[in-house]
C-alpha cells in the first residue's frame, strides 16, 4: 500500500430528478439555458398557505419507474433518490441490477426532512380513526434514513452505508463520506440526496423559517446577491452520483467524469448570518487545501445563493475573504435560482451542475437575477464559455452548517503527477 | 351463523394492498408451505396485513400471526381464531 497513490475518488454517474428536468441531459439543458421553472405551487391541501411559489418536479410519475412494493411502502423523496440512483448507475456502465460483487458496492444519502408526504397520511389515520390504522411502513417511510436503505434493498448492495444528517450542506458532506469509504477500500458508492418537502404537512414545518421566501411572483420569489433578495423558494427533487476508486473506473473503462478532490465543512450556528463568513471562508480553504488546489486554480464558484441579503453578503465576503483577489474574478454561479432549493438535494444538483459545466467548457447562468449589489461576477442572463478545470460548490443549511467542495474536471488527474505538474497526456 | 373465512384469493389481496407484493392467488393455493419470503412479503408487509384483518373482523389476531412464515400457517392460525370467536 505504502508504495501507492492515495485513492483518487471518481464521479462515474450522475443522476438527477430536478423541477427542471427528469435526467441529466433535460437538466442540462435547463440548466446552461437558464431556466426558470418556478411557479405557483399546484400540489393539492397547498393552496391556503402563505408559501406560494416552489420548484415541483412536476410529470414524475413514480409508478412508471419504481416497482409497486416500493410505491405501497416508501416516500415521494425516496422514489425520486431511487430513480436518479438508477440512472446513475446506467451512467456509470455498473446498472442497477444485482452487482456481481455486492459487498463492493455502498449507499450513502442526506436527507433533511424524511418522508412527510407518506407519515402525513399515516398521521391522519392515526388521529382520524386510531393507531390500529397506521401502516407498520410508516417505521421506515418517513425516516431520513429511508433513500440509503431502499436503494441498497433494492439493487441488492451489501457494502458500507451510511446517512448524513447535517442540514443542507449534509448533501456535500455525504458526497465526501462517500469518498472516505471509497479512499478507505469500498469500490463504489451510490451517493447524493433528494427531498420531496412539497407537501402540505412538509410545507407546514417549514413556515418557520425566517429566509423562506412567501413572494407570489415567480421571476422575483428568489434573488439572491440583488437588492431584491427576498429570501429562498424550496424545492423538490436532487441528484445521485456514483463515485469510486479513479484506478478501479478506468480499469473497467468507466468515464472518469469529474474527480472528488476536497472537502471541509464547519458549524457556525443559527444565531446570525454574518457568522456563516467565517465558517464557509474556512470550510473554502480547508477543501482546497485538501485538493492541493490555490485558490487561483479555482475556475467557478457554484455559490450557496441563500437569497437572504445579511446570508449573500456573509457568502460573498466569506469568498473573498477564502479566494483573495481571486475572489472578485472568479465566475460565480447559483443555477438554483431558476429551480429552487431541495434542501440537502440542492448541493448535489450544483456538483452535477459542475461537473456538467465542467465537460460542457460553459458557467451556466443564474435565472431571475440581473442586478447583483456584492462584488461577485456573477455570471448572469446566459451560459459563458470557459475552460473549466476545477470547480469549487458551496452550501449552507438554515441551522448553522457550511460546507465547501472542490471538484476536478475527469481526465485531469490521470495526467497529472502527484505534485500536481501537468504532464503530456 | 356466519362462517369466517380468509381465502388464498384474500390474502394476495391484502398482500397486494398492504406491501405492494403482486403474487397469483392460485400460485399461494398451490405451494401454500412456501415463505413468505420468496413472494417479496417482509415481516412489515405481514404485520400491515395482520392489522388489516384485525381491523376488519374486529377482533385480536394472536402476537404469533406476524411471525408465521407461510401461506398455510398463516391462514390456519387466522381461521382458526375467528372460527374460535365466531
Amino acid at each position: 500500500m505504502s508504495t501507492q497513490h492515495p485513492r483518487r475518488v471518481a464521479v462515474t454517474g450522475i443522476g438527477v430528478i430536478a423541477p427542471n428536468g427528469l435526467n441529466t441531459d433535460a437538466y442540462w439543458k435547463s440548466v446552461s439555458e437558464g431556466l426558470n421553472v418556478l411557479d405557483r405551487i399546484t400540489r393539492e391541501g397547498c393552496g391556503h398557505l402563505p408559501l406560494r411559489v416552489a420548484g415541483e418536479v412536476r410529470a414524475f410519475d413514480a409508478s412508471t419507474v419504481v416497482e409497486e412494493n416500493f410505491l405501497v411502502q416508501t416516500d415521494r423523496f425516496s422514489h425520486f433518490a431511487m430513480t436518479a440512483a438508477a440512472h446513475a448507475l446506467d451512467d456509470a456502465g455498473i446498472g442497477s441490477g444485482d452487482p456481481a460483487e455486492p459487498f463492493s458496492v455502498g449507499v450513502v444519502t442526506a436527507a433533511g426532512s424524511g418522508g412527510g408526504e407518506f407519515g402525513q397520511r399515516e398521521l391522519q389515520k392515526l388521529w382520524g380513526k386510531g393507531s390500529k390504522f397506521v401502516g407498520p411502513y410508516q417505521s421506515i417511510a418517513w425516516f431520513y434514513a429511508a433513500s440509503t436503505g431502499q436503494i441498497s434493498i433494492r439493487s441488492g448492495f451489501k457494502g458500507p452505508c451510511g446517512v448524513v444528517a447535517s442540514d443542507e450542506a449534509g448533501g456535500l458532506d455525504a458526497v465526501a463520506h462517500a469518498a472516505g469509504a471509497v479512499r478507505r477500500g469500498t469500490g463504489v458508492v451510490v451517493v447524493g440526496a433528494a427531498e420531496a418537502p412539497l407537501a402540505p404537512y412538509s410545507m407546514v414545518c417549514q413556515l418557520g423559517y425566517p429566509g423562506l421566501s412567501t413572494v407570489d411572483d415567480p421571476d422575483r420569489a428568489y434573488r439572491p446577491f440583488t437588492t431584491g433578495a427576498c429570501g429562498f423558494v424550496p424545492a423538490e427533487g436532487g441528484a445521485m452520483l456514483v463515485v469510486e476508486d479513479e484506478d478501479r473506473a478506468r480499469d473497467r473503462g468507466a468515464t472518469v467524469r469529474a474527480t472528488v478532490a476536497g472537502h471541509a465543512s464547519t458549524f457556525t450556528g443559527v444565531s446570525g448570518w454574518e457568522r456563516s463568513r467565517e465558517g464557509l471562508a474556512r470550510a473554502i480553504r480547508g477543501a482546497l487545501d485538501e485538493a492541493g488546489c490555490a485558490p487561483e486554480e479555482v475556475d467557478v464558484v457554484f455559490a450557496d445563493a441563500l437569497g437572504v441579503p445579511e446570508a449573500d453578503r456573509a457568502e460573498a465576503l466569506a469568498i473573498a475573504d477564502a479566494l483573495g483577489a481571486h475572489g472578485t474574478r472568479v465566475p460565480v454561479t447559483a443555477p438554483k435560482t431558476g429551480t429552487g432549493r431541495a434542501y440537502c438535494g440542492a448541493p448535489v444538483l450544483d456538483i452535477a451542475a459542475a461537473v456538467l459545466a465542467m465537460e460542457h467548457g460553459q458557467v451556466p447562468p443564474t435565472p431571475n437575477v440581473f442586478d447583483i449589489c456584492h462584488d461577485l461576477d456573477l455570471v448572469m442572463s446566459r451560459a459563458r464559455p470557459a475552460e473549466l478545470r476545477t470547480a469549487l460548490v458551496l452550501s449552507r443549511g438554515l441551522m448553522g452548517s457550511n460546507a465547501a467542495l472542490v471538484l476536478r474536471r475527469g481526465g485531469d488527474s490521470a495526467r497529472q503527477d502527484r505534485a500536481g505538474r501537468r504532464t503530456p497526456a | 351463523m356466519i362462517t369466517t373465512e380468509v381465502t388464498f384469493h384474500e390474502l394476495a389481496t391484502l398482500m397486494k394492498q398492504s406491501a405492494g407484493v403482486t403474487v397469483d392467488p392460485r400460485e399461494l393455493e398451490q405451494a401454500p408451505e412456501t415463505p413468505f419470503a420468496s413472494f417479496g412479503l417482509d415481516s412489515l408487509g405481514l404485520l400491515g396485513i395482520v392489522g388489516e384483518l384485525e381491523n376488519r373482523y374486529s377482533r385480536p389476531l394472536p402476537p404469533d400471526a406476524e411471525r408465521c412464515k407461510s401461506p398455510r400457517e398463516f391462514l390456519d392460525l387466522v381461521n382458526s381464531t375467528l372460527k374460535a370467536g365466531a
